[in-house]
């Protein structure tokens, strides 16, 4: 009746395989596999996520296309997989992430919204009438207490902390290429440039600014931290942003 | 008369050099009987972080559970004990979410907060019923008494007050407001909060 | 002659009458300005009421709206409120003991009010309620007395004073008056204590508590009342009620003022603190306090140890 490998477990979510195996979540990972790379690195003093960013023609006007996304001043997130899908998440860390500001006058910690995120994404594991997330996501965020860090989600609502990672179409020998490269005090401009050269592993077609999105995490100084909240704004400075093509251009050229 | 003041009570915390105090009375009434001498207003929340709730008793009873609740799930969430100034940013907004139907208390934080640089420095931190935050660098009141506590403060209050100083200078503010207060009084105590230690010393007030 | 030097002596009864006649202007001298305005005595005794009065068409109902009930704590005026007093009649004479607190809604407005007021010297009125009405009239009562003493030639009894206040409050029924008040004192009959009220009640007993710590008390005057109490545990027993309110009530306090009357007029006891009472008690052997009584009693208030 059902096609596909799961035979009649593969329709129903809610319902395990005689091998223990939710289906579905399986052929999310799929999706996610056929998806675009996306990778993080963890550096000394700041993490990068970057993506490859296709558009499937060149018709498309594909400056409003956004992979890497802000989700609050601290934190930022790429995935691969499913961009609908994507946009929801987004959406709804948002909203967590302003939740927590107004009960806790503070932004969440990247573990907290972490988490917030790997529940949504759990709860569509076990609830009926819908499907798995087809997303796996990088989230690099950083918060006083543990400093600059960097989760990966993924459709099961499983996440770990990385060193680095690496999502997508080319994750394996991309991580390979990470393992090989990394090293613990790695600095942001070098992970920067380790991130590019990754990406670089099996990109088809032309690496410009316009084909790549890029986020980085920048750990405050101390003397930042003791100033605190920037004058007027009554808010701390942000510690994530999203490189402009300049600043990809010339990261490019060097 | 105001819901406010049918139990009274009152509670007022101070900022010393490195330090900082809270204190309360400890009658419990109806109106104008007293009936306890004991009723506890302050509640540690963590080592370093006391919560006072002046105001309904059947309320302070509520909101230090409710508060505790809160806490506790923050500790095991965050894998961390709550800072005074989130925990200030917690009491506003839970008190907000009775907007229409608050909880009749005006709780006063204080605290040692932590820096960034790993040391500590004195927080304090009072609402109103429904959770507006005032963060004073000098002292906050609240209560039955807080009027009469706001004039005796501002007269003895001083900065850079040493703990001992500061146990002098927050005692002598509350037994002499809270005579003048026919709601609040009954015997006191007080908390000395530095970054490594409590102190508490329960206070011979008048017993009228 | 003989009137002829009444008429003109400087001591005795008829110069005293005489002048305070012309205080009070009941004569054709009219006002001395010595006096100044006379606070009003001059325009009473007269016997025409004369105090100013809103004009308003309900003079009584302006004067609610605008003081303190205590139905309306927001209102503009507060009148001093709150007391415990307290008299009894013994073989020994009469007890009268006060508190001392005088409050304006939470505010203690004062710990040093004198609540009893010495009408003269054999007899005595209590505060309670505004204590502006109470001490007006009583001293007013108190020049009443007086004249009675100088008509008659002899003291006023205590019944008669009491009546004369009593049927002056309920002249002004309904204009606002605040008093409950016992006149306590020495008389032909030995001593007496009379409750009086701006309502207009009149009542005679052996023994009345007054104020919003009166039921305080009550508990422990009722509990150890008897009529051949010596005057040292009379003494004590006034105490002792006013401290057990001064203690339980939110409204009463600070200190306690003892007052005796004998056969030959009121004595003074003494001033004592509510709170030096709690601790240490009247002459140092031992405060009131509960915890005091209690400590080391059993297991359930085991022995302060510090």
């Amino acid at each position: 009746m059902a096609s596909g490998g799961g035979g009649a477990y593969s329709y129903s979510l809610t319902v395990f395989s005689p091998s223990g195996k939710l289906v579905q979540i399986e052929h999310a990972l799929a999706a996610v596999s056929s998806g675009t790379t996306s990778l993080g690195i963890k550096a000394s003093n700041g993490i990068v996520i970057a993506t490859e960013r296709k558009s499937s023609s060149i018709l498309i006007d594909d400056a409003v296309i956004e992979k890497v996304a802000v989700i609050c001043p601290n934190i930022g997130i790429v995935y691969s997989g499913m961009g609908p899908d994507f946009r929801v998440l987004v959406t709804r860390a948002r909203k967590s992430a302003q939740s927590y500001w107004k009960i806790h006058g503070e932004y969440p910690p990247t573990k907290i919204l972490t988490q917030e995120i790997a529940n949504i994404m759990q709860q569509a594991t076990h609830s009926g009438g819908v499907r798995p997330y087809g997303v796996s996501l990088l989230v690099a965020g950083w918060d006083v207490n543990r400093g600059p860090m960097l989760y990966q989600v993924d459709p099961s609502g499983s996440f770990w902390a990385w060193k680095a990672s690496a999502i997508g179409k080319n994750m394996v020998n991309a991580k390979t290429f990470l393992e090989k490269r990394y090293n613990d005090d790695i600095s942001l401009e070098d992970a920067v440039h380790t991130a590019l050269l990754t990406l670089k592993e099996g990109f088809e077609g032309q690496m410009t600014e316009k084909t790549i999105e890029i986020g980085v995490v920048t750990v405050p100084s101390e003397a930042e931290l003791e100033e605190g909240k920037v004058e007027g704004t009554g808010r701390y400075k942000p510690t994530f942003r999203k490189l402009s093509e300049e600043e990809i251009r010339d990261y490019l050229a060097l | 008369m105001s819901i406010m003041q049918y139990n009274g009570g009152s509670v007022i915390a101070m900022v010393g050099k490195d330090c900082v105090a809270i204190a309360s009375d400890l009658r419990l009434g109806v109106q104008s009987l007293s009936i306890a001498t004991n009723f506890q207003k302050i509640f540690p929340v963590t080592d370093r972080l006391y919560l006072g709730l002046p105001g309904l008793a059947s309320d302070v009873a509520t909101l230090h559970e409710r508060f505790r609740l809160l806490t506790n799930m923050y500790t095991i969430k965050e894998e961390r004990e709550i800072e005074p100034e989130t925990f200030a940013q917690l009491v506003s907004s839970t008190l907000y979410e009775k907007r229409f139907g608050p909880y009749f208390i005006e709780p006063v934080v204080a605290g040692m907060q932590k820096t960034p640089s790993g040391g500590y420095k004195p927080f304090i931190a009072a609402t109103d019923l429904i959770g507006c935050l005032n963060f004073a660098k000098d002292f906050v009141v609240a209560g039955t008494a807080s009027e009469k506590l706001f004039g005796v403060a501002e007269g003895l209050w001083e900065p850079d007050l040493e703990a001992e100083d500061l146990f002098e200078t927050i005692s002598q503010t509350l037994l002499n407001a809270v005579d003048r207060d026919a709601f609040s009084g009954w015997g006191a105590v007080v908390h000395v909060i530095t970054k490594d230690k409590v102190v508490t010393r329960k206070l011979k007030g008048r017993m009228d | 002659m003989n009137s002829l030097t009444e008429r003109f002596a400087t001591t005795g009864y008829a110069a005293e009458l005489k002048r305070a006649k012309d205080v009070l202007g009941e004569e054709e001298d009219g006002l001395d300005p010595m006096w100044g305005s006379q606070a009003g005595f001059g325009n009473l005794a007269s016997g025409v009421v004369k105090f100013n009065i809103p004009t308003v068409p309900d003079p009584s109902a302006f004067l609610r709206m605008h003081t303190d009930d205590f139905a309306d704590p927001s209102c503009r005026i507060k009148i001093k409120h709150g007391t415990t007093t307290l008299a009894f009649r013994f073989q020994g004479g009469v007890i009268v003991a006060v508190d001392s607190r005088a409050t304006a809604g939470s505010y203690v407005a004062s710990g040093t009010v004198k609540k009893v007021i010495e009408i003269n010297p054999y007899l005595l009125g209590t505060m309670a309620g505004g204590a502006a009405d109470c001490q007006y009239w009583e001293t007013y009562l108190g020049m009443q007395c007086r004249l009675h003493e100088l008509r008659n030639r002899e003291r006023i009894s205590v019944a008669a004073a009491s009546k004369y206040l009593s049927n002056l409050v309920y002249s002004y029924k309904g204009m606002g008056l605040s008093m409950g008040t016992m006149i306590c004192g020495w008389d032909k009959t030995g001593p007496a204590v009379f409750y009086v009220d701006s309502d207009g009640t009149r009542l005679k007993g052996d023994l009345f508590s007054v104020g919003s710590g009166s039921t305080f008390a009550y508990g422990v005057l009722d509990q150890g009342y008897r009529w051949d109490l010596t005057d040292e545990e009379a003494q004590e027993l006034g105490r002792r009620s006013i401290y057990a309110a001064g203690h339980r009530d939110a409204f009463s306090g600070n200190t306690i003022n003892l007052f005796h009357v004998k056969e030959d007029g009121w004595k003074f006891i003494g001033n004592y603190d509510v709170s030096k009472m709690h601790y240490d008690g009247p002459d140092n052997t031992g405060g009131y306090a509960y915890e005091l009584r209690v400590e080391g009693k059993s297991s359930a208030n085991p022995p302060v140890t510090q």
